[in-house]
């Protein structure tokens, strides 16, 4: 009975303040749609970076016939040159850097490439002569790149020393950086949320004076006065959560799992089972502030 | 059932240290009522009427001395039951405050609904209430399509919804005719009768001096007059030198309680004054 009286306050106060609670609606669906964002970016990094930091390797090629790398002076590499570099990398100088390495031959290269682009019709043009020879090597530290580089590079018969990881960290900032912007402006509009619940919920007192008056003189406790108010902000809130719930799982399930997980089959991409972690912080993020904002506000505004 | 002790209330406290015009709500009140009383609470505005009402409901707190209701020192109740001191308390306002978008039924089920009370309670209870007021038959009406005198039946009936030991009304007939009022005032008694306190501020002398019931006069937050069968003024025919007539205030300032020229018409109340 108590409930449902309760429930019906809360259902008349947002009828009576319909465009209010719109509002709040709104504002909370997009800002907790940017921090849902952000957090599904964050998860993106860390995804390929799991994915790709266990295969990415230093990649040291060598000189093909046609390479005009200054340590390619005298055409392709030989296998006196190749020999050098194989018992350079098992020496003790490098070992302590070294998880292990192998050798990658013009032949495995090109069964890479094609498992690589397996639906590009370059990968049927493409021969193994066109392909670089090269040891691929895993680095005990991926930081210490730096190292491996000036052994190598000046070495006869090696083309370039490339780390991969690199070319990765350069789509990880740039996630990165989309992601920060994405936090900035969640925070913004978190403010405008919070703000605008206070707003809201003030305003509803007001409107509501007159029943808030007439329950104060019946003796209402202070929970059954504060609460219909601070449900209308939580109500308002849990909607606008669930919208943006809504809208990140339909983002990832028609834009990455529908299109960039097809297009890019060796990449690790998230999927909808993200979005389910990210969703209940997200509604538990909107509700807390909600809460806490209406709280505040009747603190101030409804007298007990 | 209600005890003031010397209760004093400042509204703006800080004022008052810095000037003299500053005037206590209330200055040194001491007074009880007894459970089953009816009391008139007269005055003229200004006068301390409001202040004395909302230091029995708490909405305030007296800077001086202590209020008593039903026992317990209300300053001394903790915010978190002060709830439950309001409802052993009904209150009827001049203006109603009915809910405009509620009918009759649902605003008096709203008292009973708000302290939590069940759905079968409610569906017994409110039309014996709306029965004692004499409202039988109205209750699916809204409030604006009844009469000034019905909406205040129905605000008494929500006031008296929970059963409350006391009923406050603050000029409860201010906004009605006097034949309406007479309504009102029965429907009041018979609440009285039933063993309710009721404390009733009133500028209605017709309604005072007719129902001969305790009055309590206030002027300038403090007690006047306290008289058990009084009439509302106690301002007397003076005749004056030059042969005209006029009614003149009794000189309060050098009014005594034991003033034997008052007390044929209105003998004092003088248990009630002595602590």
């Amino acid at each position: 009975m108590k409930l449902g009286f309760i429930l019906g306050e809360v259902g008349s106060g947002l009828r009576r303040n319909l465009s209010m609670v719109v509002s709040v609606v709104l504002v909370t669906f997009i800002s907790l749609t940017f921090v849902g964002t952000a957090a599904l970016m964050q998860m993106q990094i860390t995804q390929m970076k799991g994915y790709w930091y266990d295969k990415v390797q230093v990649a040291i090629y060598l000189c093909g016939e046609h390479n005009e790398g200054t340590n390619c002076a005298e055409g392709a590499v030989t296998e006196g040159q190749r020999g050098e570099i194989e018992s350079m990398l098992g020496s003790a100088a490098v070992k302590p850097y070294v998880e292990n390495f192998e050798y990658e031959s013009k032949e495995q290269a090109l069964t890479h490439f094609r498992e690589q682009f397996d639906n590009s019709s370059m990968s049927e043009t493409v021969t193994a002569d066109q392909l670089p020879e090269s040891f691929r090597v895993s680095l005990v530290d991926p930081e210490k790149y730096q190292i491996i580089k000036e052994l190598f590079s000046s070495m006869d018969g090696v083309d370039v020393v490339v780390d991969q990881r690199e070319l990765l960290e350069k789509i990880f900032s740039i996630i990165n950086i989309a992601s920060f912007v994405a936090i900035g402006i969640a925070g913004v509009m978190i403010l405008c949320a919070v703000l605008l619940v206070g707003t809201t919920i003030r305003l509803s007192a007001y409107l509501r004076r007159r029943e808030t008056g007439i329950m104060r003189l019946v003796g209402a406790s202070k929970s059954s006065l504060q609460l219909p108010f601070v449900l209308e902000g939580v109500i308002s809130a849990l909607i606008g959560a669930l919208l943006a719930s809504g809208v990140l799982w339909a983002a990832v399930r028609f834009l990455i799992d529908d299109k960039l997980a097809l297009e890019y089959k060796d990449t690790a991409f998230i999927s909808t089972g993200e979005v389910f972690m990210v969703a209940p912080w997200l509604i538990l993020l909107g509700v807390v502030l909600a809460g806490v904002s209406s709280l505040v506000t009747l603190r101030r505004y409804l007298k007990v | 059932m209600i005890r003031f002790e010397n209760v004093t209330m400042v509204y703006d406290q800080k004022s008052r240290l810095g000037s003299e015009n500053a005037r206590p709500g209330l200055d040194d009140v001491t007074i009880e009522i007894d459970r089953g009383d009816f009391a008139f609470l007269v005055g003229a505005s200004g006068s301390g009427k409001s202040t004395f009402l909302r230091l029995i409901l708490r909405e305030i707190v007296a800077t001086g001395g202590s209020v008593h209701v039903a026992g317990q020192n209300v300053a001394r109740i903790p915010s978190w039951r002060v709830p439950k001191l309001r409802r052993g308390i009904g209150v009827v306002f001049q203006d109603f405050r009915l809910l405009p978008q509620k009918n009759v039924f649902e605003n008096v089920a709203f008292a009973m609904q708000v302290v939590g009370e069940s759905r079968s309670a409610i569906r017994d209870h409110v039309p014996e209430v709306l029965k004692l007021v004499g409202l039988e038959g109205k209750e699916k009406r809204q409030p604006d399509e009844l009469s000034g005198g019905e909406q205040q039946r129905v605000a008494i009936a929500r006031a008296i919804a929970n059963k409350p030991q006391i009923l406050l009304a603050d000029e409860p007939t201010g906004n009605l005719d006097p034949a309406t009022s007479v309504g009102i005032m029965n429907v009041l008694d018979r609440i009285n009768q039933n063993g309710t306190t009721v404390i009733m501020a009133t500028h209605d002398d017709g309604i005072v001096n007719s129902m001969r019931r305790r009055v309590v006069e206030l002027s300038l937050g403090k007690i006047m007059r306290d008289e058990s069968a009084g009439e509302y003024t106690s301002m007397i025919p003076v005749i004056n030198q030059d042969g005209t007539r006029e009614l003149r205030q009794a000189d309060h300032s050098t009014w005594q309680k034991p003033s034997t020229g008052n007390q044929a018409f209105a003998p004092f109340d003088t248990e009630d004054d002595m602590p």
